[in-house]
């Protein structure tokens, strides 16, 4: 993830998180502050109710005692023998108290008069005769049977007199959406009255509500997306319940006020996240191109280009940094140019150490043959002369053999010196591997020298690689002179190919006494060498010639169990 | 709105209500009527106290003679001679004659007996058909066969006591005495009756069958006629069952005491007892426990049952009906529309002829083929016509209606005794007198 990306989501999230919170919270304080508002208004809702139903009751049984105060029910108490003719006498009198439902009744609890179900004389009321007094009891809610159904009642009961018992009369109104529709109307606040006798009109919240209620008898609240409803039981005088008050106070209002405090947050979020990309792209400007120029710095000084110098165009940690880079490219570079200082003395020591060794060995010969020749000469006499000229014949050979000696030495040298760019051409590695150990086979078969196995391992995919043909052979060549002289009590020398992808891979391994690890890390030092009589120059010529043909070169050695080269060599071109 | 056959036939004749004070009847004067509604029939019956008839029946249902004096028939009912009364005029004067008679009768009698011939000769009037017509004489006392005549203006021309003097369709109608009635002037001078009023201030006023008690003013006689119209539910094609349990939940008491205020008998009978004279036979009790079972046996949705739209007193019963049926799990539904499963009727007895009766309701629920085998000389085909029609459920009698009219103080018949004997269904305008002093 780029530093600008991580600037833009840090600044962008800063902003949504905090806009988020302040949304969250003062939509958590709007809820809580509308809820309150909710709970008065149901609460006064519902005394609204039951004040209307106490005034209603109130005004049912004055009106029920008229009509039992009237003439008609007089004169039907004192003539309860003939009934038929008050058959109609509810209808009008409840016409004239304005009562939704009135009946007559006989001290038997058979209806002699029914309004609001006139068929209905001679049925029994069997719940009008009782022991206690009616006159004093209040109006209550009671479900009326009616010939189209049922309705709900506030009803009030008085009795009267008559000659053969009590006359009951019966009377009330309905309560029912006109009922509720005239109580004082509550903005955001509706009414509603599910009779418990009804079937459930819908599903909602409002049914699964009313549900709740008719199992549990009380009340209870639930609220919704679009309204939080009450629910209150309305019970009769034994406790049944008959209906359920709905008291649904709108949360429209509160609706559209969180959805502007939404969109609020939504703009100020999106107005965040615009600004965060304006400033991430900014700070990323001011602070990722010191930056970007400072890793491009590194990356030439990567390449070699160590004297690169970064831009210091500020004084803050950038600039700093900046200015310690620099600091840090010229203490490289001055110690980079003390370093090739020093490994010249070295190498240069080196040189000289092994040319002074590889120089005093054929020298002490030369000096010995010399020094014997002089005083073969100085005590040469006429008995003597033969013996002088067949010392000076052995003399001048080891003359000859000690020049040509460092003839070589000086050859080897010359050849590291002047190694040619390679003739890339394609080359069978496996034909290579042959030719290069079959030029061995003699010396390896020569009496007198140690037993060496010899072992071709070729990969038959191994195919062909673009590379010079002399100088692969010569750092071959090499390799195998290398792991000859590890093994000079003989052992197993072995040649593997293989292909891998788009490589090719030559390895040469040996079952002498291996190297340390100290070993391994010098072994291509140019001059470097563990042997008594090597010039050091062997395994950095194979290193300089795979390394001429872009291949790598690396050696595992284990002490004790041998050591094996491996050479990689691209197939491109091929 | 059109004034019911039975109610010209009532005001047709008189009977006359005892009265303190009453001593002999006055001539002169006018008699208001008010009347509530008009039925069907109603320009039939107001025939009745302008024409006449051939013959009438009386309360035993003895055949008497108005304007025929005579009559014989052949063997096989199929001709009929007839024997007009002499010195009978219309109303405008022409004298009754069997020329001027037949036009009316032979329309009527075309309508019941299809083709009818009749002979006309002086006052011999001669009715022949391919047919046998026995109930000829019971045919020609119904109010259809009254002897009549239309004026140029298309006014009703009879031989009755009282003549049209003035008529506004279904608002008022105004009869004059006949002077030259043939049986003597009536003690009116006139008759003034008013339609759909329904206010009961008339000297003479129906009161119409209902659940709604009529305080009357002070003074005021009701007088009541036997009952004479069959209130019922016709069952058309609803399931037999379910009429059978429907028969077994309805109480009728209620029905007749309370919903038509005493003014109707119960009904277990398509004929009422005094008709029939064997009504008591089909005497039952509710029953709602074996509605049950019955009900149980069948599966049926609610059904409605119809009432005509303005008449409250058959939608009391009908809820009556709908609410007995309820006890026994049958959902009834009260409707004045006119597609109901059910029907309730009002079926006015026309006559006191009980096999005419049974066989026009027999026909009207539909029948028509043992109505055929009704045989009018062998009464007990009549029970078993009726216990048929009853035990198949088609037709369900709930109460038998009389009706009433309330008649105010100063208004005396005469001759009272005599009148409520002869004819049990009316009121006779002829007998009618008024007492001028005692005021309208």
């Amino acid at each position: 993830m780029s530093f600008r990306t991580k600037i833009f989501l840090s600044i962008t999230a800063t902003v949504v998180l905090s806009v988020w919170v302040v949304a969250a919270v003062v939509s958590t304080l709007v809820t809580q502050s509308f809820q309150r508002r909710d709970d008065q208004r149901t609460a006064t809702a519902v005394g609204q109710l039951q004040r209307e139903i106490g005034r209603r009751g109130a005004e049912v049984a004055r009106r029920v005692e008229a009509v039992a105060d009237s003439d008609a029910v007089q004169r039907l108490a004192v003539n309860l023998s003939e009934t038929s003719q008050y058959f109609t006498a509810a209808q009008t009198l409840a016409q004239e108290q304005s009562l939704d439902f009135l009946q007559l009744v006989g001290p038997d609890g058979a209806i002699i008069s029914s309004a609001e179900w006139p068929a209905r004389f001679g049925y029994k009321e069997d719940w009008l005769p009782q022991p206690f007094d009616w006159n004093t009891q209040p109006a209550f809610l009671k479900k009326e049977d009616l010939s189209d159904g049922s309705a709900l009642g506030l009803i009030a009961v008085r009795s009267v007199k008559a000659a053969d018992g009590m006359l009951y009369v019966a009377g009330g109104q309905r309560l029912d959406k006109a009922f509720l529709d005239s109580l004082p109307a509550t903005d955001g606040v509706r009414l509603q009255i599910y009779r418990n006798f009804e079937p459930r009109e819908s599903a909602g919240a409002a049914a699964a509500l009313v549900d709740d209620v008719r199992r549990k008898s009380r009340e209870l609240s639930r609220v919704t997306d679009a309204a939080s409803i009450t629910a209150i039981p309305l019970e009769g005088r034994d406790k049944q319940l008959l209906a359920i008050l709905l008291v649904e106070n709108s949360r429209a209002e509160l609706l559209s006020l969180k959805r502007y405090i939404q969109e609020t947050a939504a703009a100020v979020g999106a107005a965040g996240v615009l600004l965060g990309l304006i400033l991430s792209f900014w700070t990323a400007s001011r602070v990722t191109r010191p930056l970007r120029d400072l890793a491009s710095s590194v990356r030439e000084v990567a390449m070699g280009k160590w004297d690169t110098r970064a831009n210091v165009s500020s004084s803050d940690e950038v600039g700093q940094l900046a200015r310690d880079f620099n600091g840090m490219t010229q203490q490289l570079v001055e110690q980079r140019d003390r370093m090739i200082q020093a490994e010249r003395v070295a190498a240069w020591r080196e040189l000289a150490r092994r040319l002074a060794h590889e120089l005093k060995n054929p020298l002490f010969p030369l000096q010995i043959t010399i020094e014997n020749l002089q005083r073969a000469r100085d005590a040469s006499t006429k008995q003597f002369d033969d013996q002088f000229d067949e010392i000076f014949r052995e003399s001048t050979f080891t003359l000859l053999a000690e020049l040509a000696h460092l003839k070589t030495i000086v050859g080897r040298f010359s050849d590291f010196a002047k190694m040619p760019a390679p003739q890339l051409e394609p080359v069978n590695v496996n034909q290579m591997a042959r030719d290069v150990i079959q030029l061995f086979e003699a010396q390896l078969r020569a009496p007198g020298q140690p037993p060496v196995e010899t072992r071709l391992q070729l990969a038959a995919d191994a195919g062909e690689v673009p590379a010079d043909p002399d100088q692969l052979h010569r750092a071959l060549r090499n390799l195998i002179l290398n792991a000859l002289d590890a093994m000079p009590q003989g052992g197993a020398l072995t040649i593997r190919t293989a292909r891998h992808d788009s490589k090719v891979v030559i390895e040469v391994s040996d079952t002498g006494e291996g190297l340390t690890p100290e070993e391994c890390d010098r072994l291509f030092t140019p001059y470097y060498t563990t042997k008594q009589h090597g010039t050091g120059l062997g395994l950095a010529i194979v290193q300089s010639v795979v390394s001429d043909h872009k291949g790598a070169i690396s050696v595992h050695s284990v002490p004790g169990k041998g050591t094996t080269f491996r050479i990689e060599l691209g197939t491109a071109n091929v | 709105m059109r004034l019911p056959g039975w109610a010209w036939l009532a005001l047709s004749s008189l009977i006359c209500i005892p009265l303190a004070g009453a001593t002999r009847p006055r001539y002169g004067g006018t008699l208001t009527v008010e009347l509530s509604t008009l039925g069907t029939g109603g320009e039939t019956a107001l025939a009745m106290s302008i024409t006449e008839t051939l013959v009438r029946i009386n309360a035993r249902g003895e055949i008497q003679p108005v304007l025929a004096v005579a009559w014989q028939h052949d063997p096989d009912f199929k001709r009929w001679r007839f024997s007009l009364r002499t010195k009978v005029t219309f109303h405008d004067g022409e004298a009754l004659t069997a020329a001027s008679a037949a036009p009316a009768l032979l329309a009527a009698l075309k309508q019941k007996y299809g083709e009818v011939s009749i002979e006309a000769g002086g006052q011999a009037l001669v009715v022949e058909s391919d047919h046998a017509m026995p109930q000829l004489l019971e045919e020609l006392a119904l109010p259809d066969t009254a002897i009549f005549r239309k004026s140029d203006a298309n006014m009703l021309i009879g031989t009755g006591p009282f003549r049209v003097i003035a008529w506004e369709p279904e608002r008022r109608l105004t009869l004059a005495a006949f002077n030259d009635y043939w049986d003597g002037r009536p003690y009116l001078d006139s008759v003034e009756i008013e339609f759909g009023s329904g206010r009961g201030h008339g000297d003479l006023f129906d009161i119409p069958v209902g659940p709604a008690r009529r305080i009357l003013p002070d003074g005021v006689t009701t007088w009541l006629s036997e009952p004479r119209t069959l209130v019922a539910i016709a069952g058309g094609n609803a399931d037999p069952v379910l009429l059978q349990a429907l028969a077994l939940t309805i109480d009728r008491a209620p029905i007749a005491n309370v919903l038509a205020q005493h003014k109707g008998d119960v009904a277990f009978g398509v004929l009422p007892q005094w008709v029939s004279g064997y009504e008591f036979l089909f005497q039952s009790t509710p029953d709602v426990a074996r509605a049950k079972q019955l009900m149980a046996q069948v599966h049926l949705g609610p059904m409605s049952l119809g009432y005509p739209a303005d008449n409250l007193f058959l939608r009391s019963v009908a809820e009556r009906v709908a609410l007995n049926a309820r006890d026994a799990g049958i959902t009834i539904q009260p409707t004045s529309t006119g597609n109901a499963t059910l029907r309730l009727i009002e079926w006015p007895i026309e006559s006191t002829d009980s096999a005419h009766e049974l066989k026009r309701i027999a026909e009207q629920i539909g029948a028509n083929e043992r109505a055929k085998q009704l045989d009018a000389s062998k009464p007990e085909t009549l029970y078993q016509l009726e216990r048929s029609l009853l035990d198949d459920h088609r037709i369900i009698p709930l109460v038998h209606l009389r009706e009433t009219f309330g008649i105010s103080p100063r208004v005396h018949f005469q001759p009272p005794s005599q009148t409520t004997a002869s004819d049990p269904f009316a009121l006779h305008l002829e007998d009618a007198w008024v007492d001028q002093k005692a005021g309208p």
